[in-house]
């Protein structure tokens, strides 16, 4: 057995090259997560700008052979459309904000941070592939970075690759010579891989290492959110990996997988992308879901209403998840059989985040409801997510869907479920957790002007697509007929306007950072905020929860 | 309680401790059998195809990965501490993770048992010293756990002398 260790417990406070680059600490690699995906994020929201910069008006203005450009031309100024910057700009901001931002903030920056302290455990299972799986990621983006450098299939028209955020053969095979397709898939791969191995230490973290009584029916709900998240992971990302090593093979070793000409078939990589695909919108959304009832039962000063039906509904969720997703495929030619069965299975998915929505909203209902800013993301969350998924019942069903399918209809309902939601899930986990990640607070005023510009901008920006959509505007193209130019001139005004507001917050980050109020409370909202983490000092020690938590800590009378 | 006495001969008592671990047998088997369960849907599809031997390898290599860090991170707090008290001998034998044993004994006569509240490397530290050696015991437990384990070992001491 061990000697005794009195008076012999000092910890070694590590440098800051070893503390932020050789990091094995699981709220530093959170920290990590968060700046890394925010950075990302802001790479890949400039590039929504020029997009809408380019859509604002009919006609091509930006994007043009001759050489981007930053103002429009001036009359007389030739402008040949140069289609290939606009695809590679599409396919970049897919893929930075599927792979590189959103999930690396929710679930790599928050999961990490948040859920070993609300489970009571010193660390993540196995610190060292925690790090691991943070630089696979960076390894990642930079390659993702890279293949815009590249050759594609532009040829003269510019590097890159073009071919959507989905790769869809032939077009990712055939038709996309050059590396920048190389690339990409690559940058998808090790994506996937710091995705699976992150998700390992998380279900080993949340299975083997919560607190003495802390069963399955009493974790806190952001905790279970980052649980079901890393399950749908490592069910779906392997199933990409797959389909994506098979892309590699047929472009570069000669297999005819995903090729009719060696009896492969291109719709069959459909099927096997979207079953990856559609609970990668769950992967995404899910931590928010945590977040916002986190957030929801704090300033309503009540405990979440129905914690069980919340918990089965986010697992009900994530299983649906693996059975619809043939409903991204309508139009692909399937069976009446097959379309039947996937429309019933999509709007059942309606059952279980009903039941989430309505929960929120009765945890607020007799609450005592205090405005915070994180409150107000939250409530923007629930409007966005909310008209999302009506949209999304009305996209399910597959009749329907023949009229909208590839239109901006869909990308509104994407926009509005996924990155709407999902991102407004992230600035609410900033607003509530800042004060405790930094030890600072931010200013309130600021905060509230951000969810304002950031509400307004989004709602202008997406909203007005829906009437795009149904109007018939295709997605994906660089240009379109005077009819589209209306509501398409909103939306860049929105656009912009969410930029703005995007930018105001990276100084808010920083003036917090540098020179917000410093917190003083453990707890700094009220009692109903009674996870582990409000136990602990703003920021938390570098170490935490070396010995077990004390159940009173964490298992009071009025939670859940 | 992750600690226990433990039937033992009349003259003796025996205490077992090991760390806190919240994933049961059971539980493993139900999460890795429904994992493996859901990740073999998307083979349905694709049966009778090359694309089955593209997707098994790395369909099987998760199934595989998952279960061994369940049971890797299961193993890494595989400690058992045997505390044997008798009235003439305590023995006390630490088994590690990786089959580590090590051993401690002391006469009970001189034994002392003591809880330092702070000092130690988590609050309410427990140690027995004896024969020149002061080793920590239930380092792994709750401060409630240890506190209580304190005042049952010092009254089953006091008996014993």
């Amino acid at each position: 057995m061990a000697d005794a260790a009195i008076h012999g417990h000092e910890h070694h406070k590590p440098g800051f090259f070893t503390r932020w680059f050789m990091s094995t600490n699981h709220k530093d690699i959170g920290i990590l997560y968060l700046f890394a995906g925010g950075l990302v994020g802001l790479i890949s929201v400039i590039f929504t700008v020029y997009m809408r910069m380019e859509l604002m008006e009919p006609g091509v203005q930006y994007m043009c052979q001759e050489g981007m450009r930053l103002t429009a031309a001036a009359a007389g100024d030739v402008c040949t459309p140069n289609g290939h910057i606009w695809n590679v700009t599409v396919t970049a901001h897919g893929i930075l904000m599927m792979f590189f931002v959103v999930i690396p903030a929710l679930f790599g920056g928050f999961g990490n941070y948040f859920m070993p302290l609300q489970i009571g455990a010193p660390d993540m299972a196995f610190p060292r592939m925690n790090n691991l799986s943070f630089w696979l990621f960076i390894a990642g983006t930079s390659l993702a970075v890279a293949s815009l450098f590249a050759p594609g299939g532009g040829g003269d028209l510019g590097t890159g690759s073009g071919v959507g955020w989905v790769l869809y053969p032939p077009l990712s095979t055939t038709a996309e010579g050059g590396y920048a397709m190389d690339l990409a898939i690559f940058a998808v791969h090790l994506s996937g891989a710091s995705s699976i191995l992150g998700a390992i230490n998380m279900i080993t973290t949340f299975l083997n290492m919560r607190a003495p009584g802390m069963t399955m029916h009493k974790v806190p709900l952001f905790a279970w959110s980052i649980f079901v998240t890393a399950w749908l992971v490592l069910l779906a990302l392997p199933v990409l990996a797959g389909a994506i090593t098979m892309l590699l093979t047929d472009r570069n070793f000669g297999t005819t997988f995903f090729s009719p000409s060696g009896g492969g078939d291109p719709v069959l990589y459909q099927h096997i992308l979207w079953f990856f695909g559609h609970p990668e919108v769950y992967i995404i959304i899910l931590p928010a879901f945590g977040i916002i009832s986190q957030v929801i039962a704090t300033f309503s000063k009540k405990p979440i209403f129905g914690y069980l039906p919340m918990v089965y509904a986010m697992v009900a969720i994530g299983v649906l998840g693996f059975v619809v997703w043939a409903h991204h495929m309508y139009t692909a030619g399937l069976s009446l059989t097959q379309q039947s069965y996937f429309m019933l299975a999509t709007m059942v998915i309606a059952v279980p985040t009903g039941i989430k929505v309505f929960s929120w909203i009765a945890t607020m209902w007799g609450g005592s409801v205090e405005f915070k800013t994180p409150m107000l993301w939250a409530f923007g969350f629930l409007f966005l997510f909310t008209v999302g998924g009506v949209t999304g019942i009305v996209l399910s069903q597959a009749p329907v869907d023949r009229a909208y399918h590839d239109t901006y209809y869909v990308v509104a309902h994407f926009h509005y479920v996924m990155s709407l939601g999902a991102v407004f899930g992230i600035f609410a986990g900033v607003y509530f957790w800042i004060g405790k990640m930094s030890g600072r607070q931010y200013p309130e005023w600021a905060g509230k002007l951000h969810f304002w510009m950031m509400f307004i901008g989004s709602n202008l920006t997406f909203f007005p697509q829906h009437f795009l959509g149904r109007q018939g505007m295709p997605r994906r193209y660089i240009d379109y007929p005077e009819a589209f130019a209306y509501w398409n001139w909103f939306s860049s005004i929105g656009a912009f306007i969410s930029f703005a507001s995007f930018v105001f917050f990276i100084g808010i980050v920083v003036y917090t950072l540098r020179w917000g109020q410093r917190v003083t409370e453990n707890n700094y909202w009220n009692e109903y905020a009674d996870t582990l983490e409000w136990t602990l000092p703003s920021p938390p020690p570098e170490h935490t929860f070396e010995q077990l938590p004390k159940r009173e800590d964490w298992d009071k009378s009025h939670a859940h | 309680m992750p600690y226990e006495w433990i039937p033992a001969p009349a003259d003796r008592q025996r205490l077992h401790l090991w760390p806190h671990r919240s994933l049961t047998q059971r539980g493993f088997v139900w999460f890795v059998g429904g994992t493996a369960a859901l990740i073999t849907v998307p083979l349905v599809g694709v049966l009778g195809s090359p694309v089955v031997w593209a997707l098994l390898p790395f369909l099987l290599g998760t199934i595989w990965a998952i279960w061994f860090a369940l049971r890797k991170n299961g193993r890494d707090r595989d400690i058992v501490e045997d505390l044997t008290l008798s009235p003439d001998h305590v023995t006390l034998t630490r088994h590690g993770p990786k089959g580590e044993r090590q051993d401690w004994e002391a006469n009970p006569y001189w034994l002392r048992v003591t809880l330092h509240p702070t000092g130690g490397p988590v609050p309410n530290y427990l140690t027995l010293k004896g024969e020149g050696r002061e080793v920590e015991l239930g380092a792994f437990l709750s401060e409630e756990e240890r506190i209580a384990l304190s005042r049952d070992l010092s009254e089953r001491l006091a008996a014993l002398r």
